[in-house]
């Protein structure tokens, strides 16, 4: 926690207090964020940190001064109900949303101590370190072995063209050796060690999952952004996500996702709850949260009272 | 089947009984009748011949007869009781109409021109004729309904041909000119296509039993005999093509060691073991027979010429359009450009390509023009189907490449492109359909002449040459005068005087010409359509 942090959050709790009674007066559900329910002390080092982020698509204020710090190599889960800008604040954090031209985006967001968002930002190399793993599979239409050296080929790390092959340059071992290393790491390649060169569209649901978690690994990330990765599978496929999910965690930090109270709970460490607005409301060790939460409103969220 | 009437609620019905098989006897007849009305139209079958035996038109009248005595009976027995079917209470409104339609023409017809009153007289009487079949049709129960009004056309219909009414000598002067009349060559067919459509109908309705299970069968036949026709006419244009071709085509052919001409491949003199003179020879006056050599070779290297020009010109305007400008009032502009394009007149593009280009390369009709042109007649399409190719692959390819950290052009050309490729092949098979067939570009920018001498076959490989001033590649045979088939098939066409002297069968080499032009045109098709099989395969089997 750097001191800037510290003042910042003493000015914004400043704010809310002066805030207070005029919100009181406007009932219960109107209750508003107290920054010391979002302050998360944890041990160990902050991956990635957030600090005050506002993001409007349009005249769309979708999110609004979020402010939080990653622990690494962790499960960190964001739930909320739909449209809470949770996905929102998720593709912030590789600047996904960048593809969106509707989209500004206000504030700070640092991996690993340096400012993602500034001028000379170098998208590929900030991607490569924050691999993102999408809602429904979305292998390409090519084979499997294509699928995972597709990423480590594009960046010139490997090459097995018809030149590198010409002149005996190839690097078709250290591909297969990476697509061997990625499938394991994703638990996938025990069922496709036999078909690499088949087509990865005809894999079952589950399988292109990991695949895509796979093809993830495959650019060697540090931070995972899941965005409801285990929403479009069957119970067996998800069981199987999440406890891949747990053995990522102790090598990549983790940033998931999910519309499933139980999930958050089985597999997260920290979990963030944002709720309608783009608010972040709190944001805690996940046994606090779920168990013991300081807001009401997220209690009720939790309790299945909304939401 | 009287006792079983009451019953109508049973889910499981009984076995195929009679009646089923009257019906569906009836829907075969049907489609023998549909068959037969096709084939007579193009002349497969003559109509004052005979077919098994039995005068054409009268067996024609029979069937058609014997098709609507049943449809009549089946409806009358639901009526009575005696055959077990559902039907609604009415047939409806758009049976009514349907039932009226042909109602309408007999009845106008018989009044004006059998009874003779006229205009007026016919107007009426297509009123009150179709009107009857109209309350017919709608007012009774539609078991009736749908069977009374049409099964008694099909009668009636079949009833005029088996007396001879009209026969195959039949005439009908519409008096409007000279050439105007209807001749039973076209009438008898027409008329029985069109009565065994509505015979199919309703026995179709009938084997249904009526009711919404009826009108589902009905509709099922209707959209049947639909395509099937669809088919039909197709097979049957290429095949009318092919058996007045191939006599041209292959005069002269010879099979054997050492029969065809010599030619060289990769350096080696070749004698061919075939020859087909029609395609292997120009036009000499020492030749045996006359060919068409130099005209194929013309529209070969045009299509190639062609394609080489529009196809990365429109991939790349796609690639602009869809992926990298913003969607907007400028998309929007091009959108319509490029539609607006397509549909421009071919002989619009054929005026610009003489106006613009011939000026420009060597002041005469050539080979390069014409490529030009018809390139520019492609673009617009290929710039459409590759837009709708590219708009069609999923935006989560693009993310899933972009979250990779693999850059904008990196993702369109190893994502994109792959996975919109067989789309971009189909656009640039239906536009070399259109431009290898396309005439008037060709006679204003590269016409040759009616009859090409073998001399004059384009060799644009071989005429490459290296010259010392810029720009040091030269290509003649680019820069020549040449033919194409359909252009030589419009010469021969209007040519007339004069083409007795050089092939001694005219006819038989125009077919032979349009057969090889289709023949042409369709292995442009083949090589697409095996590209696309090939792209898609890669795709989702790999």
């Amino acid at each position: 926690m750097s001191e800037n942090t510290t003042k910042q959050t003493q000015t914004e709790s400043a704010a809310t207090d002066s805030d207070q009674p005029l919100t009181t007066t406007a009932g219960e559900t109107a209750e508003r964020t107290q920054s010391e329910w979002t302050e998360y002390d944890f041990r160990g080092e902050a991956k990635m940190t957030v600090d005050d982020l506002d993001v409007y698509y349009g005249d769309d204020h979708a999110l609004k001064g979020v402010s939080m710090e990653i622990p690494e190599q962790s499960v960190t889960a964001l739930i909320g109900p739909s449209g809470c800008g949770k996905s929102t604040y998720l593709r912030c954090l590789n600047r996904m949303n960048d593809r969106v031209s509707s989209a500004r985006i206000d504030g700070s967001v640092e991996l690993g101590g340096q400012e993602i968002y500034q001028d000379g930002v170098n998208l590929v190399e900030l991607r490569k370190r924050v691999g993102m793993v999408f809602q429904s599979p979305n292998p390409f239409p090519k084979s499997i072995r294509e699928n995972i050296a597709y990423g480590p080929k594009k960046h010139g790390d490997l090459d097995t063209g018809l030149l590198a092959r010409l002149l005996n340059r190839s690097d078709a071992d250290e591909r297969d050796e990476l697509v061997e290393r990625c499938l394991r790491d994703a638990a996938l390649w025990d069922e496709v060690s036999d078909r690499l060169d088949d087509n990865a569209l005809g894999l079952s649901g589950g399988q292109q999952q990991r695949l895509c978690i796979a093809r993830c690994l495959s650019v060697d990330p540090e931070v995972i952004l899941m965005d409801e990765p285990a929403s479009a599978l069957d119970p067996i496929a998800t069981a199987k996500i999440e406890d891949l999910i747990d053995d990522l965690a102790e090598e990549y930090t983790v940033v998931i996702v999910t519309h499933n109270m139980q999930q958050a709970a089985r597999i997260s460490d920290q979990t963030a709850v944002f709720l309608t607005g783009g608010e972040l409301v709190e944001y805690g060790d996940t046994d606090q949260v779920f168990e013991n939460p300081h807001s009401e409103r997220v209690e009720d969220y939790i309790t299945g009272k909304f939401g | 089947m009287a006792g079983a009437g009451q019953t109508d609620t049973q889910l499981v019905e009984g076995n195929t009984t009679e009646t089923d098989a009257v019906a569906a006897v009836a829907i075969g007849l049907s489609a023998v009748l549909f068959a037969l009305a096709v084939a007579a139209m193009f002349e497969r079958v003559s109509l004052t011949g005979t077919l098994a035996g039995v005068q054409t038109v009268t067996l024609l009248g029979g069937l058609l007869t014997a098709l609507g005595v049943a449809v009549i009976a089946f409806g009358a027995g639901s009526r009575l009781g005696y055959v077990e079917t559902d039907p609604d209470p009415s047939a409806g409104l758009i049976a009514g109409f349907g039932a009226a339609v042909p109602w309408v023409v007999v009845g106008g017809g018989v009044a004006s021109q059998t009874l003779g009153l006229g205009t007026a007289g016919g107007a009426v009487g297509a009123l009150v004729v179709g009107g009857v079949a109209f309350a017919l049709t709608v007012l009774p129960r539609e078991d009736l309904g749908s069977t009374l009004p049409l099964g008694s056309l099909l009668t009636l219909t079949g009833l005029v041909f088996l007396t001879g009414v009209i026969g195959p000598d039949w005439v009908w002067d519409l008096g409007w000119a000279q050439t105007a009349s209807i001749t039973a060559e076209f009438f008898i067919p027409v008329a029985t296509l069109f009565s065994a459509l509505y015979g199919g109908w309703a026995s179709a309705k009938s084997y249904g039993g009526f009711g919404a299970r009826g009108r589902h069968m009905g509709a099922y036949v209707l959209v049947y005999l639909n395509a099937l026709s669809i088919v039909a006419f197709l097979f049957i244009l290429v095949a009318y093509v092919v058996v007045q071709g191939v006599p041209g085509l292959l005069t002269g052919f010879e099979l054997g060691l050492g029969t065809g001409p010599q030619t060289t491949i990769l350096g080696v003199s070749v004698t061919l073991p075939v020859s087909v003179p029609f395609v292997m020879n120009g036009v000499a006056l020492l030749n045996d027979f006359q060919g068409v050599l130099p005209a194929i070779v013309g529209t070969v290297w045009l299509v190639i010429g062609a394609v080489v020009l529009a196809v990365p010109l429109g991939v790349g305007a796609a690639v602009f359009l869809t992926e990298y400008a913003d969607r907007g009032r400028f998309t929007q502009v091009v959108e319509v450009a490029t539609n607006g394009l397509w549909s421009t007149p071919s002989i619009v593009f054929g005026l610009f390509g003489f106006a613009f280009l011939i000026p420009r390369f060597g002041n005469g009709k050539s080979l390069l023009s014409g490529m030009i042109t018809l390139g520019f007649m492609l673009l617009p399409l290929v710039v459409i189907t590759s837009r709708e190719a590219m708009l069609s692959v999923p935006d989560e390819y693009r993310d899933a490449s972009a979250a990779l950290g693999v850059s904008k052009w990196q993702t369109i050309r190893s994502v994109v492109l792959p996975a919109a490729l067989p789309g971009v092949v189909t656009g640039v098979i239906l536009g070399v359909g259109r431009i290898a067939g396309e005439t008037a570009p060709i006679l204003l920018t590269m016409a040759g002449g009616t009859f090409i001498p073998g001399s004059q076959t384009v060799d644009v490989i071989g005429s490459f040459q290296f010259t010392a001033a810029p720009p040091f590649v030269a290509n003649p045979a680019l820069l020549e005068a040449t033919s194409a088939l359909p252009y030589q098939l419009f010469a021969l066409i209007t040519a007339g005087v004069g083409l007795g002297s050089s092939v001694s069968d005219p006819n038989a080499f125009r077919w032979a010409t349009a057969l090889v032009l289709l023949v042409v045109v369709l292995s442009f098709y083949a090589i697409g359509i095996a590209t696309r099989y090939y792209f898609r395969r890669r795709l989702t089997h790999t």
